[in-house]
């Protein structure tokens, strides 16, 4: 039995972990300054799987980093920057002691900063990499670009964030790659897709904060440093592929047309740049002027094992998108004062409208409300005193439904004072057997290309005795006119029984049976399916059965769900008769 | 040395030198007995000669030198007389006599102590020859002469006409600032594009510690499966369809129910038990306590007997006799036989359960099956859970929802409902990539001490 006695905890486990503090005196950095290098550096905390053995027996909850980790992070660099910033900072202290201002003054001069660079360069290798993380960099500039300049944050740092959000939201718009708008309580969410990476942020309402108290402004700034340096990086990119010019300048005619005569009155002369292009309503200026470029088809390259029809179809929804991404071509909007001007301008712009709004609600307003040509003027408030006759006034939720159905919705439901249809979330993907409100299979059935006409008659007879209840009962309209469909058919089917009768003693010359070919084929697949089902093995029908359990159980489920909302609004509306 | 002392020596006693020191002479006079010494010995020379005489004309002689400038009897009439005209007048003097400036004057006056340590010896002080001399004069002479050869004919030095091919360094442009990374006017590059510039040998770089080291791959992983941004559910719209708006207030409801469930625990384990509290009978009695005596004596009877008893109890273990020993130990041995046969007994019969143990084997084997299954189940799903990473566990931030009667009518009217920047710090949390934590308390180092003030106290 001889040899040398194993000591506890200097394998396995123990050795791959080390806790916050040792790392840190590894480090020979403050606490702070050791949590703003490992997010820096994407360094984060590791949960070990046996806590115990790795806190030497002790059951204390602690932070564990992986070893390797650290070692990694003693070779950073910006390890040093950081501890000369500490010296910096006790040198700055005495001076400023010792009322020496001319030492202060020198040593200010000096102060040590330190570059991200490298870092983006390490922990995104490729730019598909650093495109993929970039939902969180834009949530957070476009959160600390709403900030107050109030001291919760530095002022740069609030200026940089509106810049480069500034920047992103100009590239959709020239990329023409917004997907997807939700409206919540909470804030805006957009969806985009560049470059084949669907890219969701979340946008804060103006002045709706109060500040947090338990959330750590310190870990946020530095979240944000890092963040911003990234999104500076991705938006370079991101112009250069499309040709324009980095930073945005505006296009040179765009430009003219805005320059105003006062617009001293806005802003300063160093902001004010930044301020128009934040107003979005211009074009920006590209590297070589490309007109006709964009207008160049995409070659064709048939691959093998793909049959025709596959290609057609494919062209076919590319057609489709590109027509969706000219949803708001021709349009010229106007934006009233009480709307939420930036989201509009922004998702209005994105979609190739035109649009202007007051002059003194912001810089670069393009035309007057009194222009004759504008289409659609978008107002949130119950009534308005001067009314145009050739345009339409609706309500802003009609612009966001609009680029979710990605069609041009009937503008009726949306005009003033009416109670607006709900505003579905269109990040909501429902499978079939989900339930499906029914304000969204309206929508779909537009998007089919169906047009609903005879439900508008009904409108319009009803508009004629009962114009308040228009617009929020469509959809019971829609329950009645299909049992009023039934009840014509039924009727029908009565009369042609009678005729039957009547006519019965008639011989008619014998009519060719029709077969449709659709429907025989239709018919031989499910035959097809069955036989299918019947050659199963016992496992596999058994777990079939299951399936098909489960989807059968879905559907009662959302039926279930559907007559509930019939009698909700059924309900609804006697009680409306009766209020009456 | 010699030389010149001689010379010297024969000046005075040459008729016509004048000596400065006229005592000088008396006091030779005055030894006029003279000791006799043997002066064959040089040490008798050294001690007994005397040397007074030319010491002093010597120390004469250095001393005329000194002061004059050389020895008065070889000036000439010019340098020794001059006619006196009486006082010359001091013109500078009198044109100064402004008040202002006769300060100025005196402190022109050289200080005492620069007079003192002036030089006032007229003898030129030596020349120092090593000073002068330059190693390899020659060498460098020669070396400056065909320089100047050269530079006669036109012909520019190697040296030189490196230092003329050098670029001019750029003095104008300032030390390129290095820009904090908040500067709203900073710019950006293409990083993706540019190839990084490793001219340098790779092994010098690595040496040198200049090299990056790689990053670990196993570092791009994400902590969390989660989505950085979460899409609030179809009920969370401002404008929201009925019945998805009934499924978030009916989520929140649930969450509600929980916590005051929790609460709820916690305050009926922390309710006073109603026994426990004291009725006017339970006071009475401990008012009482002590004062009435027999509950006492009853008391203490009852529990002297239980003593007695209890020390009774101790018994002592009987021995075991031989004969029982023996019984004991057949008993063990029939006992082990009868097992071994009926192990024998039961491994023949397991050959006719052949069946029922296969059934059983398979059944086990699904368990497993089932076990593990569930297991990779909560694996899986333990993957999108917020990790325990510190003191603290991750609390879930509060529901966003609006009652129906707060929803608003109109996007002018909305009320935005929560806090995005706290949204995004939980989300960070909750995907792992910081600790959940919570802020420092301020802790005071030093107690406080409360003192009235002086002027406070005489009021009242």
């Amino acid at each position: 039995m001889g040899g040398l006695q194993k000591k506890k905890y200097e394998r396995g486990s123990a050795t791959n972990y080390i806790t916050r503090n040792k790392a840190r005196k590894k480090l020979q950095l403050s606490l702070p300054d050791f949590r703003r290098l490992c997010i820096l550096k994407g360094i984060y905390p590791h949960e070990p799987k046996h806590k115990k053995k790795v806190n030497k027996g002790s059951t204390a909850p602690r932070t564990f980093y992986l070893l390797k980790d650290i070692r990694f992070l003693l070779h950073e660099p910006i390890v040093g920057k950081f501890r000369e910033y500490k010296v910096f900072v006790r040198k700055l202290k005495k001076a400023y002691g010792k009322t020496e201002w001319s030492s202060v003054e020198r040593l200010k001069e000096n102060k040590p900063v330190y570059k991200l660079d490298h870092i983006i360069k390490e922990r995104y290798p490729s730019f598909i990499d650093a495109l993929r993380d970039i939902d969180d960099a834009l949530c957070m500039c476009f959160l600390f670009s709403t900030f107050a300049r109030t001291g919760k944050c530095h002022v740069q740092t609030i200026q940089l964030c509106r810049r480069l959000s500034v920047e992103w939201m100009n590239y959709v718009i020239a990329s023409r790659a917004l997907k997807k708008v939700f409206i919540s309580i909470k804030g805006i969410y957009y969806q985009a897709e560049a470059m084949g990476q669907l890219i969701t942020w979340l946008v804060p309402y103006q002045f709706s904060h109060d500040h947090p108290t338990d959330v750590d402004y310190r870990v946020m700034a530095t979240f944000t440093e890092f963040y911003t340096t990234l999104l500076g990086f991705i938006n370079f990119r991101l112009y250069h592929s499309l040709n324009l010019v980095y930073p945005p300048k505006l296009d040179v005619k765009a430009e003219s047309e805005l320059k105003e005569e006062n617009d001293d009155d806005y802003a300063m002369n160093s902001e004010s740049y930044l301020e128009k292009l934040s107003a979005l309503s211009a074009s920006l200026a590209r590297v070589v002027s490309t007109a006709e470029e964009e207008e160049a088809e995409l070659d064709q390259f048939p691959v093998e094992g793909e049959d025709m029809a596959n290609m057609e179809a494919r062209e076919r929804e590319q057609k489709h998108e590109e027509a969706q991404k000219k949803l708001f071509e021709g349009l010229k909007f106007f934006l009233n004062r009480e709307v939420p001007r930036e989201s509009l301008a922004f998702l209005i712009r994105c979609f190739g409208g035109e649009v202007s709004w007051d002059k003194s609600v912001c810089i670069g307003s393009t035309y007057e409300v009194t222009d004759e040509t504008i289409t659609h003027q978008i107002v949130d408030r119950p009534n308005i005193d001067k009314q145009y006759i050739n345009r339409y006034y609706i309500q802003p939720q009609w612009v966001y439904d609009c680029v979710n159905a990605k069609i041009i919705l009937p503008v009726e439901d949306y005009f003033l004072g009416v109670t607006l249809p709900p505003h579905l979330s269109p990040f909501v993907e429902e499978k079939d057997g989900d339930y499906v409100p029914p304000e969204k299979l309206k929508i779909m059935a537009l998007q089919r290309g169906e047009k609903p006409a005879h439900e508008q008659e009904d409108e319009e007879e009803e508009e004629d005795d009962e114009e308040e209840e228009e617009e929020e009962e469509d959809n019971e309209e829609e329950g009645e006119d299909d049992e009023e469909a039934e009840e014509k058919n039924l009727k029908m089917m009565e009369e042609q029984r009678s005729q039957g009768k009547s006519l019965a003693v008639k011989v008619t010359a014998g009519k060719v049976k029709v077969e449709n070919p659709a429907r025989l084929e239709q018919e031989e697949k499910a035959e097809e399916k069955r036989l299918a089902i019947m050659m199963m093995k016992k496992k596999e029908k058994y777990l079939y059965d299951k399936i098909m359990f489960g989807k059968k159980r879905k559907v009662r489920e959302a039926n279930k769900l559907a007559a509930k909302r019939k009698a909700h609004d059924d309900a609804e509306k006697s009680k409306k008769k009766a209020r009456k | 040395m010699a030389p010149s002392r001689r010379t010297k020596r024969v000046v005075a006693s040459q008729p016509g030198f004048l000596n400065l020191k006229p005592s000088s002479g008396a006091a030779g006079l005055t030894s006029i007995r003279r000791k006799r010494v043997n002066k064959n010995k040089k040490k008798n020379w050294n001690k007994h000669s005397d040397i007074n005489d030319v010491t002093e004309f010597l120390e004469d002689v250095r001393h005329q030198e000194r002061t004059v400038g050389g020895l008065l009897s070889e000036k000439s009439d010019d340098h020794l007389f001059f006619l006196d005209v009486g006082q010359p007048k001091k013109a500078e003097q009198k044109v100064e006599p402004v008040d202002g400036k006769k300060r100025k004057g005196k402190a022109v006056r050289p200080l005492r102590i620069d007079l003192i340590l002036q030089h006032d010896s007229l003898v030129p002080p030596a020349k120092d020859v090593l000073a002068y001399q330059q190693p390899n004069a020659k060498k460098l002479r020669r070396i400056a002469q065909k320089a100047e050869q050269l530079a006669a004919k036109g012909v520019v030095p190697r040296r030189q006409k490196q230092l003329l091919n050098r670029r001019p360094a750029d003095r104008t442009a300032k030390k390129a600032v290095t820009e904090a990374n908040n500067n709203p006017d900073r710019d950006y590059y293409d990083i993706w594009g540019q190839e990084s510039k490793d001219t340098a040998d790779p092994w010098y770089l690595q040496q040198t510690g200049k090299k990056r080291i790689k990053r670990p791959e196993k570092l791009n992983e994400k902590p969390s499966v989660l989505p950085a941004v979460e899409v609030i559910a179809p009920g969370g719209s401002y404008n929201p369809d009925f019945f998805s708006h009934q499924a978030l207030l009916q989520e929140a409801h649930e969450v509600e129910v929980k916590k005051q469930k929790e609460e709820d625990k916690i305050e009926r384990q922390l309710a006073v038990n109603k026994e426990h509290i004291a009725t006017e009978e339970t006071i009475l009695r401990e008012q009482v306590e002590g004062l009435v005596e027999e509950e006492n004596e009853e008391e203490a009877a009852p529990n002297e007997q239980e003593e007695g008893m209890a020390v009774g109890a101790i018994t002592v273990a009987e021995k075991k006799t031989e004969r029982e020993r023996k019984k004991e130990r057949a008993y063990k041995v029939k006992e082990q036989l009868r097992q071994a046969n009926r192990y024998q007994n039961d491994k023949r019969q397991q050959l006719f359960q052949l069946r029922s143990i296969k059934t059983s084997i398979k059944q086990e084997e699904q368990e497993t099956m089932a076990k593990q299954k569930q297991r990779k189940a909560n694996q899986e799903a333990q993957k999108a859970q917020p990790r325990r990473l510190g003191k603290l566990k991750f609390k879930a931030q509060d529901m966003e929802v609006q009652l129906s009667d707060e929803l608003a009518g109109s996007l002018r009217q909305l009320k935005p409902e929560g806090s995005v920047l706290k949204d995004r710090f939980k989300s960070l949390q909750k995907r792992n990539l910081i600790e959940p934590r919570e802020r420092a308390k301020f802790k005071r180092r030093l107690k406080l001490k409360y003192v009235e003030k002086r002027a406070f106290r005489e009021i009242t």
